[in-house]
């Protein structure tokens, strides 16, 4: 009995590794020769044409201990991520939990919350900027007819953070139809039994819902953390001349590597500067990964 | 059992068929485009300009160009603003390069440093043609003395004023503010205030241009000299810096700001109905006049002097035509340039898109053509007498972002968390420490 069930197994690993031979292939040829050659250059003056000198760890030491506008640049990015994650985690639960109703016209609103993650890229940020202006903007005009002198977002260091975390919270759509089909899939008997057992909407929401979407939560929060970790975009269109001002407040760290890899073609910096935010993001996702079984909650057995 | 076998084996084949493909090309495409089947030199040319108004032109330029001589056939490829440059490093990087590229006049010593760029004295050596265009212009592209890119256009910063508003505010319509006083009296005779509310404002100096212009309207030289010396904590540039706060103070912000996003879109630049008297801009802003408010009757003028004396000095940019370090054909890229830049096709250039080119003898040319109107003509030509004023912002080598330390400081002081004098500091501090970092060991 032994045997067969063991050369089942072999062929069964093969076809899982015919299988991810593509991407595995795809990794080695397009990204794992650049991350190794990355790594390398971080510690030479690569300028990509004319120079590649080994410099030592001089890329890093100056970023720790020369550079301002690497800590600013950083700075900007945590505060952004800090904010950016939870708010967009919860608010696409909660724009879930209200769509998972069973209400006539539901489809309708589904489609229409979603719509905001349909558009993307630079035609929103331009979008947004109309909407955020401060003396012609409809977001201060509807603030205006309830009293509140509303803030110069976009040029108020202050509030330019604020601002992309906003406009971030108008897309939660695509987040929200993962947890959406989530929802859905939550056998209909636990909320009977919940509700046999006098528990009302809030207990069975916090009981039920949410526990069984943690495996969606836990998907979320990592790739958005790691997605927050890389704004760059809206910081370069939104601000004036894709500098990341005003004072500095839209410089994330993105941006600020651009700046040194394709104006000052600072390039082996540049690639250093990759490699910290790289370890930055892996430290974080390892932690989420370790802390992942204390609160996600996986159907069907053995906690994996 | 064996079925299974047959689609993954499919994929893989196909898998490593794709990847095979992608590692073989990369090798051949260099040769098969230098050259057509009537053995004449093909050359690649990398342009951003692909609107409706400029991408017929340069076209035209181009098609004239093939047709002048049988040796060298030209393709235009438009890419867009945002990418052609990082496009075309990495396809130096690569080794794979166009032959022609147009790039920003301000940092070309910078791609010379850096070779990205192919150092044109060799040719310039043979055939100087160094003479046909703006001293200024062409310094600019000089590294170490030689020169990388060939000067194509250029612009400079005029004053736009409103003539019927000079009148009614009892001002000489054909007596412009000279100096920065002058203009002070000028903009306070010109606002026009109802209540709170602004019905015209006279003048504000950071809508179209910067403060970095006004300090090289007040000091005529750079923040960084070519002995690497950092000049921005200066006396100078202290009372220009106190002088534009007071504009904001004057102001204030909710009216700049309301004014700001109509002037940011086109169309509704107050200055087309009468609500603001005097602005500066690029002389295209005359195109802008032209299109959306025909009957505005106006001027043009020199940026106001600090002082009786000190100097009109303004401020442009421009773009160069380069061959990329590494092209293949560099003796037919530079026949194609010198087309390019020579007197004809300039003057073609600068009389279509209404735009300040870097040949002498064209902007001349095309400041006498019929084919503007009076009002353009009077634009045109004063812009090109003003070129003798304006001075350009070559970015330097040993710090080419180091206005991305200043401008921060400098938003602080607009936004009233530091002095004039603080940020000034701070930015002069910054800015050595990063001259330092970049050029001692």
């Amino acid at each position: 009995m032994a045997k067969p069930k063991s050369t089942m197994r072999r062929k069964e690993t093969m076809y899982g590794y015919i299988f991810v031979m593509p991407w595995i292939i795809g990794f080695l040829a397009f990204t794992a020769g650049p991350l190794l050659f990355s790594l390398f250059a971080s510690f030479t003056n690569y300028n990509i044409t004319s120079q590649m000198d080994f410099v030592g760890a001089e890329n890093y030491q100056g970023l720790f201990t020369e550079d301002g506008l690497f800590w600013t640049s950083l700075w900007n990015t945590l505060y952004y991520v800090l904010f950016s994650v939870p708010l967009t985690t919860m608010g696409a639960i909660f724009l879930s939990a209200l769509l998972n109703q069973d209400v006539p016209g539901i489809r309708v609103f589904r489609t229409l919350y979603y719509l905001p993650a349909v558009l993307s890229g630079v035609g929103v940020y331009l979008l947004w900027m109309q909407l955020l202006d401060p003396g012609t903007g409809m977001i201060n005009l509807i603030l205006g007819w309830v009293g509140i002198d509303g803030p110069n977002w976009l040029f108020d260091p202050a509030w330019t953070k604020p601002s992309l975390i906003f406009m971030k919270l108008w897309s939660v759509g695509g987040a929200m139809l993962l947890y959406l089909a989530s929802m859905q899939g939550v056998s209909k008997t636990l909320y009977e039994a919940a509700a046999i057992d006098g528990a009302n909407t809030f207990r069975q929401f916090f009981h039920i819902t949410l526990p069984m979407i943690t495996p969606v939560i836990f998907f979320d929060v990592v790739t958005s953390l790691i997605g927050g970790f890389q704004i760059f975009q809206e910081a370069y269109v939104m601000s004036s001349n894709g500098e990341g001002g005003p004072a500095n407040s839209l410089l994330f760290y993105n941006l600020y590597m651009w700046r040194q890899a394709f104006e000052n073609f600072n390039m082996g910096y540049a690639m250093a500067m990759s490699w910290i935010l790289f370890i930055i993001v892996f430290i974080l996702t390892m932690i989420n990964l370790k802390l992942a079984p204390r609160w996600v909650h996986y159907e069907g057995g053995d906690n994996r | 059992m064996k079925k299974l076998y047959t689609i993954p084996a499919a994929f893989l084949a196909s898998s490593l068929f794709l990847t095979g493909c992608a590692g073989f090309q990369t090798g051949n495409s260099n040769d098969s485009s230098t050259e057509n089947e009537d053995g004449k030199v093909v050359l690649d040319f990398w342009t951003f300009w692909g609107s409706e108004i400029r991408r017929p032109v340069i076209e035209k330029i181009i098609s004239d160009f093939n047709e002048s001589q049988d040796e060298i056939e030209v393709q235009h490829t438009y890419l867009p603003w945002g990418d052609i440059w990082t496009k075309e490093l990495a396809a130096i990087a690569a080794g794979d390069p166009p032959d022609v590229v147009i790039n920003d006049i301000n940092t070309t010593a910078l791609r010379g440093e850096q070779n990205q760029a192919m150092n044109l004295a060799e040719f310039l050596s043979e055939d100087d043609i160094s003479g046909q265009f703006y001293p200024e212009l062409w310094d600019a592209t000089l590294y170490e003395g030689d020169s990388y890119g060939i000067p194509f256009n250029t612009d400079t910063r005029v004053l736009f004023y409103n003539k019927d508003a000079f009148e009614e505010a009892g001002l000489d319509p054909e007596q412009p503010p000279t100096t920065w006083t002058e203009l002070e009296e000028y903009a306070a005779k010109l606002d026009v205030k109802n209540g709170d509310d602004y019905e015209r404002i006279g003048f504000y100096p950071l809508w179209g241009i910067n403060y970095d212009v006004w300090m090289l309207n007040a000091n005529g030289h750079n923040f960084i000299n070519e002995e690497n010396e950092v000049l921005i904590d200066t006396e100078t540039n202290l009372e220009t810096l106190e002088w534009l706060k007071g504009w904001k103070d004057k102001y204030g912000d909710d009216v700049i700001n309301s004014y700001k996003a109509q002037i940011d879109s086109q169309q509704g630049n107050p200055f087309f109905n009468g609500s603001l008297g005097m602005y500066v801009s690029a002389p295209t802003f005359y195109t802008q006049i032209r299109d959306y408010a025909d009957d505005l009757n106006f001027g043009v003028a020199k940026l106001p002097e600090m002082e009786p004396g000190n100097g009109h000095t303004s401020w442009g940019g421009g773009f160069v035509a380069e061959i990329p370090a590494g092209a293949a054909n560099p003796e037919a890229s530079y026949e194609f340039i010198k087309y390019l830049t020579g007197a004809e096709a300039q003057e073609y250039w600068a009389v279509q898109n209404f735009d300040n080119v870097a040949n002498i003898e064209a902007a001349e040319n095309a400041a006498q053509s019929d084919e503007f109107t009076e009002d353009g003509t009077m634009v045109y030509s004063m812009a090109t007498e003003y070129m003798s004023d304006t001075l350009l912002t070559p970015v330097p080598v040993s710090a080419p972002d180091f206005m991305g330390s200043v401008n921060p400081k400098i938003d602080e002081v607009f936004l009233g968390s530091k002095t004039p004098k603080q940020a000034l500091e701070e930015a002069q501090a910054d800015v050595e420490s990063l001259v330092e970092k970049n050029t001692g060991e």
